[in-house]
């Protein structure tokens, strides 16, 4: 099965599209984004004294002329942003033929070409189990893209996930960028953990939920005996009728609500995308209107 | 308890059917799901269930499983044995003419037969019906009939009669069920009032009702131009002063009406004159109106006036023949010589109910009448005979001819009363003859006079020999011989005009009768065979009968009267018991319960239960 297949087209669609950056970061290369230090972009920032072993070529000769002195020109530093996309491995993602995985494999090939699209460095993993798995890091520009995409295809989704476990013993970053988490969250796991750390770290979070329409709307009536994808000792065995189902309402917007508000408290994106949302819908629609795209 | 289709228990195999399916329907349904956690988070969220929905399912499968039970116990037909709580019922019912007497609204008949549908009604299924109806002949309607709706049902179609059979056979034949089931619970139900009745409940419907009656019409000649019409009547249950209306030829405007001072029981005789000798019918009627109008009057119709006849006698010597037909014959005659009836058209040479030729050959033999040949020295077709001869006696004295007679009912009847001696002839004719004729004189073994049929079916009687060339006419076996002639080949069709209902009439069938049509005084009609010389049928009617003869093509109408039989005026007045033979026993049969509306309902609960419950569980209706 061809995972992550976005077609040409579609690329060039999102490729017209800038991230939508809310604040200046200080990354450790340089990019089109406008860095809080001083740098070497054509953007003038302000003036200092001449020190000796400055670049020579920055020295304002006009200045010199009008005042006899020797000011450095000093230009807003244009840094690299890096964007990290971590996408939940878990057996669960596999949930509902296979789309969810599917979904979440096409977000990221389109969150990482946009973002090299725009000259950032763009680093994939795939959190399995306590650990995190690298599928390309700190690829730049198309071309590398283009060379390491493919490796999307081949990830599995197997076993379970703990998203804070995997994220925290690792390096985020520190204010250079953004980190996309794409997980569906259904789960125990304390995932705010990861998100506060990663805040912490001045990372601009940005939490992607998939969702099948099997759990969207389940249609499961009657006597039913489910069992956990993830952990086949996990059972859930019960008649399900108009009762359990509108409970079921309750929890699934209970479960939305908790990360949206845990999100929204800490300065962080968060969006829910149906497995059955097209590519175009998520980033023309969704992402377009919450501001996370221009 | 049993069933009566026990095939219908085949139904309760859905019982397991429904159970199988419960369980393949209720087991539970395994899928694999991303994850179990919004599942489980939804307990936290569910409210507490209400035991009935935990049960709905179960329910539902207890009412389905009851309905299936049930239905499959209705289409066997359930019957619930209720042990000796039911009987054996024998009625005799008495449908003779007094039970057409009317009390209040109904007739005695209906009075009783809504009796025997109370016994009916009230009576606990299991019972069985047999009625022995007493009518024209006394015979079983149905018997050991458990069914109660058709035994009201056929006790419903029972139409009165005015006859009776006597309720004699009909307890022979009610004995005969006692017999087998001493239990058995019989009633008769009837207007006469028996007496020490055993083992019978006698129901009398009767109520004592005003009754006259007029016994039959006779008359006399009384002088040259009077008849003296007599009758009687009577009043069966009071004293009465009677008016008595006497009417003539039909009239409905009596001719002469008198006053009678009628003591109960005693018949009382009236007199009428009548100038009219040649009157069509007679009729007297009671003008008082009672309970039984039926026997209020009574008519006599002139029997001789309607066995009248017409005759073509050709004959250039007409005489004997004449004198003899009209003396003992009814006819009337017509006489034509031999030239006069070849000069008549065709169409005038028929229409005759007799027809005599007399030395004269017809060019056509007659079909649509009896026909006498006299002498005929031809041969003509379809006659059944041919000539051969003509012998003439040498001897001067003639030879005499010899009475014969084959022993059969025909020629008893033809040679009764004849002497046959000394009868000479001077000359005879022989004949060939193709089929069996009745030869009453014969010469030498040579017919002289016989009698029979001809191809048209028509009687035909042949005098070989002229009677010119005899001494017979001359002899009082020349009258006795016509009269017996007459009567064989023109027999009196109706002879008696006055009958009782119950009696058979008989009609006699005349020569070239092709049909007998017969209309009751309720305008029923009914053919008679006639095939025999003579017929009859059942009078088991009131009123006047007319019968329609078709000869040729003439039909000839007669009429007689059929009267209510004496036994039937006046029911009441009997002292007969009537009595079961045997000894009763008080052993009753097992009753049954079989309403099938209790499964009906208990069915549309179980419907309307299982139902209910379905639209709970599957629309949470609450």
């Amino acid at each position: 099965m061809k995972k992550a297949v976005i077609s040409e087209a579609f690329l060039q669609q999102v490729e017209s599209l800038q991230m939508l950056i809310k604040n200046n970061v200080a990354g450790m290369f340089g990019g089109n984004r406008k860095s809080k230090n001083y740098g070497s972009s054509c953007e003038f920032a302000d003036y200092r004294d001449y020190m000796p072993g400055d670049d020579t070529t920055k020295i304002d000769w006009n200045a010199y002329a009008r005042f006899d002195k020797l000011y450095q020109k000093l230009y807003l530093d244009e840094r690299q942003m890096h964007t990290r996309i971590y996408i939940d491995g878990s057996r669960s993602m596999q949930y509902g033929d296979n789309k969810k995985a599917e979904q979440a494999l096409k977000l990221t090939a389109a969150l990482a070409y946009i973002a090299v699209a725009d000259m950032d460095k763009v680093s994939v993993y795939v959190i399995r189990g306590k650990e995190l798995e690298e599928v390309f890091t700190g690829i730049v520009g198309k071309e590398a893209f283009f060379r390491e995409v493919g490796k999307l295809d081949e990830i599995e989704f197997y076993g379970d996930s703990e998203i804070s476990n995997a994220i925290l013993p690792t390096k985020v970053g520190y204010g250079d960028g953004m980190s996309v988490l794409i997980s569906d969250f259904l789960t125990d796991d304390n995932y705010e953990r990861a998100i506060d750390y990663m805040t912490d770290k001045k990372r601009h979070v940005f939490c992607m939920q998939i969702l099948s329409q099997e759990e969207l709307k389940p249609q499961a009536r009657g006597k039913m005996h489910f069992y956990d994808s993830e952990n086949a000792d996990k059972v859930y065995r019960k008649n399900i009728d108009k009762e359990i189902a509108q409970a079921y309402k309750l929890a699934l917007s209970y479960t939305i609500d908790r990360i949206q508000n845990y999100c929204m408290a800490r300065g962080a994106d968060y969006m829910m995308v149906s497995a059955e949302h097209s590519i175009a819908e998520v980033f023309f629609g969704k992402m377009v209107d919450m501001g996370v795209l221009k | 308890m049993r069933f009566l289709y026990p095939l219908g228990l085949i139904g309760l195999v859905g019982i397991p059917i429904l159970i199988i399916i419960y369980i393949i329907k209720n087991k539970y349904t395994e899928q694999t799901v991303s994850s179990t956690y919004l599942w489980e988070l939804s307990e936290r969220f569910l409210k507490r269930k209400k035991p009935i929905s935990r049960l709905a399912g179960l329910i539902s499968l207890l009412l389905q499983v009851f309905a299936v039970a049930f239905l499959s116990v209705a289409l066997a037909r359930p019957v619930f044995i209720l042990p000796n709580s039911a009987n054996d019922y024998c009625f005799v019912l008495d449908g003779s003419g007094s039970m057409n007497m009317m009390q209040g609204e109904n007739t005695r008949l209906e009075l009783a037969k809504s009796e025997i549908e109370k016994v009916i009604d009230d009576a606990k299924d299991g019972s069985t019906y047999t009625l022995v109806y007493v009518g024209e002949t006394t015979g079983v309607v149905y018997e050991k009939l458990e069914d109660k709706k058709r035994a009201l049902t056929l006790l419903s179609e029972i139409q009165p009669t005015y006859l009776s059979d006597g309720v004699e056979n009909a307890i022979v034949i009610a004995q005969e069920y006692f017999n087998e089931n001493p239990a058995q619970l019989t009633y008769l139900v009837t207007d006469k009032a028996y007496e020490g009745c055993q083992y019978i409940e006698l129901v009398n419907v009767a109520t004592a009702q005003e009754n006259y009656a007029v016994s039959s019409i006779t008359y006399e000649q009384n002088g040259d131009n009077l008849l003296s019409v007599r009758t009687e009547v009577v009043s069966y249950e009071s004293d009465k002063n009677l008016t008595v209306a006497f009417y003539l030829n039909g009239s409905e405007t009596p001719t002469a009406t008198k006053t009678v001072q009628a003591k109960k029981l005693i018949f009382t005789p009236v007199a009428f004159d009548c100038e009219d000798l040649d009157f069509d019918s007679l009729c007297v009627r009671v003008q008082e109106t009672d309970a039984l109008p039926v026997d209020n009057e009574t008519v006599l119709f002139n029997a001789e006036k309607e066995n009248e006849y017409t005759a073509l006698l050709v004959s250039d010597r007409p005489f004997f023949i004449q004198k003899i037909i009209e003396t003992v014959g009814k006819a009337e005659m017509t006489v034509k010589t031999a030239e006069e009836y070849t000069a008549l058209k065709e169409e005038e040479k028929v229409g005759y109910d007799l027809y005599i030729f007399d030395s004269v050959k017809p060019s056509v033999l007659p079909d649509d009448g009896a026909v006498w040949f006299f002498n005929l020295s031809e041969s003509l077709d379809k006659t059944g005979f041919s000539y051969q001869n003509t012998v003439e006696i040498e001897s001067k004295s003639g030879a005499e001819m010899e009475l014969v007679s084959d022993g059969s009912t025909t020629a008893m009847a033809l040679t009764k009363d004849l002497d046959g001696k000394t009868i000479s002839f001077s000359r005879y004719i022989k004949y060939g003859r193709m089929r069996n004729f009745t030869t009453i004189f014969e010469y030498e073994g040579n017919p002289l006079v016989f009698s029979g049929t001809n191809d048209y079916g028509n009687r035909e009687v042949v005098f070989a020999f002229d009677l010119h060339d005899t001494n017979l006419p001359l002899k009082m076996d020349y009258i006795v011989l016509c009269r017996n002639l007459l009567n064989y080949s023109f027999p009196t069709v109706v002879e008696r005009v006055s009958y009782e209902s119950g009696e058979n009439a008989k009609i006699n069938i005349v020569s070239g009768c092709k049909n007998i049509r017969i209309e009751s005084p309720s305008g029923k009609v009914s053919y008679l065979d006639t095939n025999d010389e003579s017929t009859s049928f059942l009078l088991s009617e009131v009123g006047t009968y007319r019968i329609v003869m078709t000869v040729g093509e003439t039909p000839r109408v007669f009429h007689l009267y059929s009267s209510l039989g004496e036994g039937e005026r006046n029911p009441t007045a009997t002292s007969e018991t009537v009595n079961l033979q045997g000894q009763a026993s008080s052993e009753k049969r097992d009753g049954k319960y079989q309403e099938l509306i209790i499964y009906f309902i208990c069915l549309s609960l179980l419907f309307l239960a299982d139902w209910g419950v379905y639209c709970y569980d599957k629309y949470q209706l609450r």
